[in-house]
């Protein structure tokens, strides 16, 4: 196997000595591939956010060592999408209320960039931008008309509070490379993080140019008593209803007989 | 200890919680309340939103009044057929409100409306007792008797048609008041997260007249029935009982309630409810507060409604 990978790279290698340097780029190219280290994560009832780790490879670098920096990943990870609506206040009678409403369909429930270096030194906007990397590249589909000039202000606060939730999250510095071609990141997915498939997009550049990307998935769900009385809750809400109320007796009951016997 | 609530899909800290419960417990076994006036809103001061938290303490109500329930049932203070036209009324109300939580919810505005009704209930009921705490002390300070009500006379609840013996309280009146009356904590219930004994109690001994000795027993009855048709109708209408959440609760609740009990004891009548006044003015003010200050965040995301 290493045999024939390393003759093709001296047959390419030799070829593209006699070609245009644009087919030198598209064969010998560097490609990446990755991994996470747990496919299916569960919450659990003591569940306060998980972190897992993603490790891939760089094939055919030409890094020598990871301080040479000579590749730059952006890392793209999103969660399942989810229908939200969006509200904002005003005051009316010197009370603040909720005056308008607007529905979004697909919305990234998470959604979060970890890179080597913050990915605007690592590539040019347009091309970010067709990659889908940044903040401002996420797609949020409004459903309702807007007034003049809200649409921005209404999509900007669903980033800046699911920032602040920790559900939209960037990692500037959070892909490090371990060898010449190994490198490694950690997703943080915080407690209030939806469950469903996620999607990790690896985008590997060099020298601001894009070189190769690579898809994988992972898969969050509820596990245990946690996903039990979701669960329950969601799917027969009348029993679960009752045995919150069944319960509810027994605890009243049970603490009166204990506190009896003082 | 971090415990993940499924219902309310957040973190908390589990001794914050149980910590919570215990001294809202405690409060409610000294001062003698059910104490969900003041654990709806601690929940909401801590991030539990409005809907889940007026859910999972009627949930909790269920618990701490239970108890209560069966000690006076045992020393035969339930007016059962009072309490069951109550309960027809009641139930009626807390059908109603979770319907109206359920709306409400889909147009954005119930946590204002929580917060409005808390503000209302605590502001005129906690500036009554203060005013008849105060004067109670005044009186007794200066020397004179305190006036005892005057019972037996008659008012226009009599001339209401419909009416029914109820032997145990000794009454003979018209079914409507009671069935209204019953609604009405009913709707408090589902709306509030209460068990409604601060409008049940006085309505019961000023309008109703009906015998001091009867009264408490015949609302804890009521509570019971009440909170736990409106934990399942929220249950069931809007999933937003959070067992984990009242579970905690409950625990710290009892516990806090028997040390409650001994230091209310110890205490004077008059200067408890004073105390109670100033406390349940001081969490009607930071609602308020709520309301009219500028949030820091305007807008506001939530889940859509309809889809499941």
């Amino acid at each position: 196997m290493r045999g024939g990978v390393c003759g093709a790279t001296v047959l390419i290698a030799a070829l593209s000595f006699a070609l245009s340097s644009l087919a030198l780029a598209q064969d010998s190219r560097e490609s990446v591939e990755a991994d996470v280290s747990t496919r299916r994560i569960a919450i659990e009832s003591d569940f306060s956010g998980v972190r897992i780790l993603l490790f891939g490879a760089v094939e055919n670098s030409t890094q020598t060592a990871p301080e040479d920096g000579l590749y730059d990943l952006a890392i793209v990870i999103e969660g399942p999408r989810e229908e939200l609506i969006v509200r904002r206040k005003s005051k009316v009678a010197g009370i603040w209320v909720n005056t308008e409403a607007n529905p979004y369909k697909a919305v990234p429930s998470y959604y979060a960039i970890i890179s080597t270096r913050p990915v605007d030194e690592i590539a040019r906007p347009q091309l970010l931008k067709w990659l889908g990397i940044g903040f401002d590249q996420i797609k949020l589909l409004a459903v309702g008309k807007f007034e003049e000039g809200e649409e921005k202000n209404f999509r900007e606060s669903i980033i800046r509070i699911k920032e602040t939730q920790g559900l939209y999250r960037k990692a500037e510095h959070g892909v490090a490379f371990i060898g010449s071609s190994l490198f490694r990141a950690t997703i943080d997915l915080p407690a209030n993080v939806s469950v469903g498939e996620f999607s990790a997009r690896v985008h590997l550049f060099r020298n601001g140019a894009y070189l190769n990307s690579y898809n994988t998935q992972l898969n969050l769900q509820r596990e245990g008593f946690e996903r039990l009385v979701y669960t329950f809750a969601f799917e027969y809400p009348f029993f679960y209803g009752v045995a919150a109320v069944i319960l509810a007796v027994l605890a009243g009951l049970a603490a009166t007989a204990i506190f009896k016997r003082d | 200890m971090q415990i993940y609530l499924p219902i309310a899909e957040l973190s908390v800290n589990a001794f914050v919680i149980l910590g919570m419960g215990g001294a809202v417990g405690f409060l409610s076994g000294m001062f003698g309340v059910g104490g969900g006036f003041l654990m709806t809103p601690l929940l909401i001061f801590s991030g539990i939103p409005s809907s889940v938290a007026v859910a999972t303490e009627a949930n909790q109500i269920v618990a701490s009044s239970v108890s209560g329930a069966v000690a006076q049932w045992q020393r035969n203070n339930v007016d059962i057929k009072l309490g069951t036209v109550l309960l027809i009324g009641g139930i009626a109300g807390a059908i109603l409100g979770v319907q109206i939580v359920k709306v409400l919810r889909e147009l954005g505005q119930v946590d204002l409306i929580i917060a409005l009704s808390y503000v209302t209930f605590l502001g005129t009921i906690g500036t009554l007792m203060l005013i008849e705490s105060l004067n109670a002390i005044r009186k007794s300070r200066a020397g004179e008797p305190v006036a005892a009500r005057k019972s037996g006379q008659h008012n226009w609840i009599h001339g209401l048609p419909f009416k029914m013996r109820f032997k145990r309280s000794k009454l003979y009146i018209s079914a409507i008041p009671p069935l209204l009356l019953g609604a009405f904590v009913g709707l408090l219930a589902a709306i509030m997260g209460v068990g409604g004994g601060f409008v049940m109690v006085p309505a019961m001994i000023y309008l109703l007249r009906v015998p001091t000795n009867v009264v408490v027993g015949t609302s804890l009855f009521q509570i019971v029935f009440v909170t736990a048709v409106t934990t399942i109708l929220h249950a069931t209408q809007n999933q937003t009982v959070d067992a984990v959440l009242a579970m905690m609760l409950m625990v710290g609740g009892v516990i806090g309630a028997q040390f409650g009990v001994r230091v209310g004891q110890r205490l004077r009548g008059e200067q408890l409810r004073a105390l109670l006044a100033i406390l349940v003015l001081g969490v009607c003010a930071r609602l308020a507060y709520n309301l009219v200050a500028m949030p820091g965040e305007l807008y506001s995301i939530g889940p859509a409604f309809g889809g499941h």
